[in-house]
């Protein structure tokens, strides 16, 4: 096992809404290994961007209750003060968006977004020097004419580049944790796939760790070393990637796989019958018990934990030995 | 019932701020003066008692009574069912042109929509005073003359923000998926248009409610709208002026309902503005 | 062979200088999925709106059933109206915000004079059919969930016994645990009712699986179409080679190799001379900048826009 950058604790987090009080996440327990990219897959309602915002201690007004330990290299992040934290986003921790327009201050060029940056990592350093960083790095993630692009707004740029310039700025961050929220769904296959290249290739470059959020789990398969299956605000199973898709620990990872539509399938299309669980009416027990086709009693009384159940890996299901 | 809902919902949310609660406890006892001003007042407002005039206020008289020895308290009460069936079919009035305008600009070639907008330009920028001075030289001084006067003053308002609220609208799906079902225009406008555009409408509409009061009282009290013995605020804040030199009872109290009218409506208008914007509403 | 159901001849659509779709001809076979696509700005939804004759045609032609689009459109279109729907991509948006889905499911009735009693009886079994709880009629679109969203847009379009579905992205939005159930619906009542389909989706996977013919369109034109599994085995065009190799494998052992596109989707302003995708074409010859291809028949059922066809094999 590989020496840990961050290791979260019992987090939990809850929500007030109209209906009621939501739990986001439940008791999430999740390392992430220094150098690593860990790959976050759930569907809508998983919970999967809220554990990214803990990260980054982003979070909305509404949450009334936040437990838990998020250890970042020995320091809780759970218990900085706001202006201690905020010291560590854009520096130590960074962040890529699905959509990097919303990133991107429409006001400012390129130039000033990769400077602002470059500024916080050394203060005092030259403006001039600063944009031939800056530019060095437009053409580190292969964006033409970077010169030129320096001086350009956010509006001016495709999507395919805009999302370039926000991994530019993130590797100008030199960040030790690198959070990346469905960095391609927005782009077309062509460009995705020059994106994917692109941090396929840098993922050398970069000395810290990846945190890879997506609902494509054919990409979390080729660009991840560990996944992180979660379901209903929780972590169902965690592992190495090859390893969880090759013989999954936990039904809802079966029966995500088994949902795929992969080459050269035929007959009639899987899909799991049932609704996710709703956040504030959560089931007693399993959260996939209602949906799960193994389910026993057991599993609607008693919530099984996240636990070991093979070297690196561990399934929160209290039949995870028999699924093997 | 299921229409009620989100009324009894949006009112609710009103009053779970203080300055909204109090602004619809002042709109409730404004309208209630107004529709029921015959039962709430206590004497017959243009009844004259000469012998009476400028009564301090008493168990018989609680405001007391004004130059001519009418019973001030029931003239206000009256002056409320003025000030309000004029705001509201004014603001009636207003809402249904600048809506209809509105969706028209929204749905008419460029050359059109300019014409309708150039039409509101000239009404916002055109001084109501003067407006209504030309309105009232040709038709003479009379109530249903304030409603025109306030009616075409605020349509541009109204047009503005119906056209805005359409454009947004107009590529949605929803309205797509009319049009692919086959719907024509007409039922495209009213049963789908309308429903989600009312709601800031109506909003604007509770906002516009003082201003039609105090264009009312203005121009009343200056000759050119409610005529005397008619109990309009602004009557009343003109006869009160005019004898302000033997009691200042009258000006101050058909001043102080006037304000307190005022800063009613405006309050219940931004409360259930912020009651009925989604975005506000989800920072709560 | 049968007369196709649809068929677009030599059709184009130009807004301002933008040429959005561009000398497209295409037929829609009765009774099968037609697949179609590309990527953004590549013309698929002009295609669509212009088969719902929400889009005029600037050049050519679009005929349904035999008759020109044109002629179904004048005095109102209610008859063609009932013959095409469309489910839209966005499917919660496309529900009236404030309507009830009971409301909402009503109006195709209400629209076209359907005998209320009937209609309705007719919505009662289209729901059963669907799987959606009868309690949601009583529901405003934004409580429900997508899934059930897109079934009501299934719903809407059903009552009025189409006969051509474009879907729209069905998938989009939808988690993979639901995408299948919504697949299997629109395959069964295929085989049911006969329906004719035109779907467009980006995701390569759920074309492959469930359309018979597939077109792949780029920069309002397009450059390949043919039966789909012989276009998925061995695709004839590079910008379908490259499309197709972008598609990730769960399976080490499946994945290819990738090929990854230099460049940017030119802008539809300013295309290209010569063929459109040369500047991106990873075996583009000197003759591709010069002379534009046409769309023509490379084998038996498969029209290829490309000089040199099958020049760029999958990746293994």
């Amino acid at each position: 096992m590989t020496a840990l950058l961050v290791s979260i604790r019992g987090l939990t987090l809850e929500a007030r809404t109209a209906r009621g009080t939501a739990r986001i996440l439940s008791d999430i327990d999740l390392d992430i290994g220094r150098g690593r990219i860990l790959g976050i897959v759930g569907e809508s309602g998983s919970g999967k961007s809220s554990l990214a915002s803990c990260l980054l201690r982003l979070l909305p007004a509404n949450v009334t209750r936040l437990d838990g330990v998020v250890d970042f290299a020995g320091t809780n992040l759970l218990a900085l003060d706001e202006p201690a934290m905020a010291a560590w986003r854009g520096t130590r921790i960074a962040m890529i968006f699905q959509d990097p327009m919303t990133a991107l201050n429409p006001l400012f060029t390129i130039g000033t977004h990769l400077v602002d940056v470059i500024r916080r990592r050394t203060p005092g350093l030259p403006r001039r020097d600063a944009l031939t960083r800056a530019e060095a790095m437009l053409e580190r993630v292969a964006i033409a004419d970077p010169a030129q692009r320096l001086a350009s707004y956010p509006h001016e740029l495709s999507g395919g580049m805009r999302q370039r310039v926000m991994i530019a700025m993130a590797l100008l961050a030199g960040p030790e944790l690198l959070l990346a929220d469905e960095p391609t769904t927005a782009l077309d296959a062509t460009v995705e796939a020059q994106i994917v290249a692109l941090l396929e290739e840098l993922r050398r470059d970069i000395d810290g760790s990846i945190v890879f959020i997506s609902h494509h789990l054919g990409l979390v398969a080729q660009l991840c070393d560990d996944i992180c299956v979660m379901y209903g605000g929780t972590v169902v199973e965690t592992g190495p990637v090859a390893e969880v898709l090759a013989a999954p620990r936990h039904p809802y990872t079966r029966a995500l796989l088994a949902c795929e539509i992969d080459q050269d399938d035929s007959g009639r299309l899987i899909s799991i019958a049932g609704e996710v669980p709703d956040p504030i009416a959560r089931p007693p027990g399993c959260v996939f018990a209602p949906r799960c086709d193994r389910a026993e009693p057991r599993c609607r009384s008693e919530a099984p934990a996240l636990r070991v159940v093979a070297p690196d890996r561990r399934s929160a299901c209290h039949f995870a030995e028999t699924l093997a | 019932m299921t229409a009620l809902r989100p009324l009894v919902q949006v009112l609710r949310q009103v009053c779970g701020t203080v300055p909204g609660a109090l602004g619809f406890a002042i709109v409730l006892v404004v309208l209630g003066a107004a529709i029921f001003a015959p039962w709430v007042a206590t004497h017959d407002p243009d009844r004259l008692d000469i012998m009476n005039r400028f009564a301090a206020p008493s168990a018989a008289h609680w405001l007391g009574t004004d130059h001519l020895g009418r019973d001030l308290y029931s003239r206000l009460v009256h002056g409320a069912s003025i000030a309000m069936a004029v705001a509201l079919s004014a603001i009636a009035a207003a809402l249904t042109a600048g809506t209809l305008l509105g969706i028209l600009a929204a749905w008419m070639p460029p050359r059109g929509e300019a014409a309708v907008l150039i039409l509101f330009d000239v009404i916002s920028s055109f001084p109501s005073l003067v407006l209504a001075l030309a309105i009232v030289a040709v038709f003479g001084p009379s109530t249903f003359m304030v409603v025109v006067i306030a009616g075409i003053t605020l349509t541009p308002h109204f047009g503005r923000v119906a056209r805005a609220q359409v454009l947004t609208l107009r590529s949605a799906p929803f309205l797509e998926a009319e049009r692919i079902l086959g719907a024509g225009l007409p039922r495209i406008v009213f049963r789908h248009i309308l429903p989600n555009i009312m709601g800031p409408l109506i909003v604007l509409a509770s906002m516009d409610i003082p201003v039609v009061i105090t264009i009312e009282a203005g121009l009343s009290f200056l000759g050119l709208g409610v005529r005397p013995p008619l109990a309009s605020w602004g009557v009343l804040i003109q006869d009160g002026y005019q004898y302000l030199s033997d009691s200042w009872v009258p000006v101050v109290v058909s001043s102080a309902a006037l304000a307190v009218a005022t800063l009613g409506f405006t309050l219940f208008g931004e409360a259930l503005r912020d009651a009925v914007d989604p975005r506000i509403r989800q920072e709560r | 062979m049968t007369a196709p159901l649809a068929l677009f001849d030599r059709a184009s659509v130009v807004f301002g200088r933008a040429r959005a779709l561009d000398g497209v001809t295409l037929a829609l076979p009765r009774g099968a999925i037609t697949g179609l696509v590309g990527e953004s700005g590549s013309g698929k939804t002009t295609l669509c709106r212009a088969l719902l004759g929400l889009t005029p045609l600037s050049e050519g032609s679009v005929a349904f059933d035999g008759t020109d689009l044109r002629t179904h459109l004048a005095g109102g279109a209610k008859a063609f109206r009932r013959r095409v729907q469309m489910l839209l991509q966005d499917a919660v948006a496309s529900l009236s915000p404030r309507m009830t889905i009971g409301r909402t499911l009503e109006e195709p009735l209400h629209i076209h004079g359907i005998d209320l009693v009937e209609g309705r009886a007719r919505l009662a079994a289209i729901l059963r059919r669907l799987g959606l709880p009868a309690d949601i009629a009583g529901k405003f679109p934004h409580q429900i969930s997508g899934g059930q969203a897109r079934r009501v847009g299934v719903a809407r379009a059903l009552v009025m016994r189409p006969e051509l579905i474009v879907a729209d992205e069905p998938t989009a939005g939808l988690d993979v645990s639901v995408q299948g159930e919504l697949l299997n619906l629109l395959l069964d009542l295929q085989r049911e009712l006969g329906l004719t389909y035109l779907l467009v989706s980006h995701n390569l996977n759920v074309v492959r699986r469930i359309t018979d013919r597939t077109a792949v369109m780029y920069l309002g034109q397009i450059v390949e179409e043919a039966p789909t599994a012989p276009l998925f085995r061995r695709p004839a065009h590079p910008y379908t080679t490259a499309l197709l190799s972008t598609n990730p494998s769960l399976h080490a052992a499946q994945r290819r190799g990738r090929i990854v596109l230099q460049g940017e989707i030119p802008s539809m302003l300013a295309p290209p001379p010569g063929c459109r995708f040369h500047t991106r074409c990873p075996v583009a010859q000197s003759r591709c900048m010069r002379d534009a291809p046409a769309l023509k028949e490379a084998e038996p059922g498969r029209r290829v826009r490309c000089h040199f066809p099958f020049s760029l094999p999958l990746p293994s």
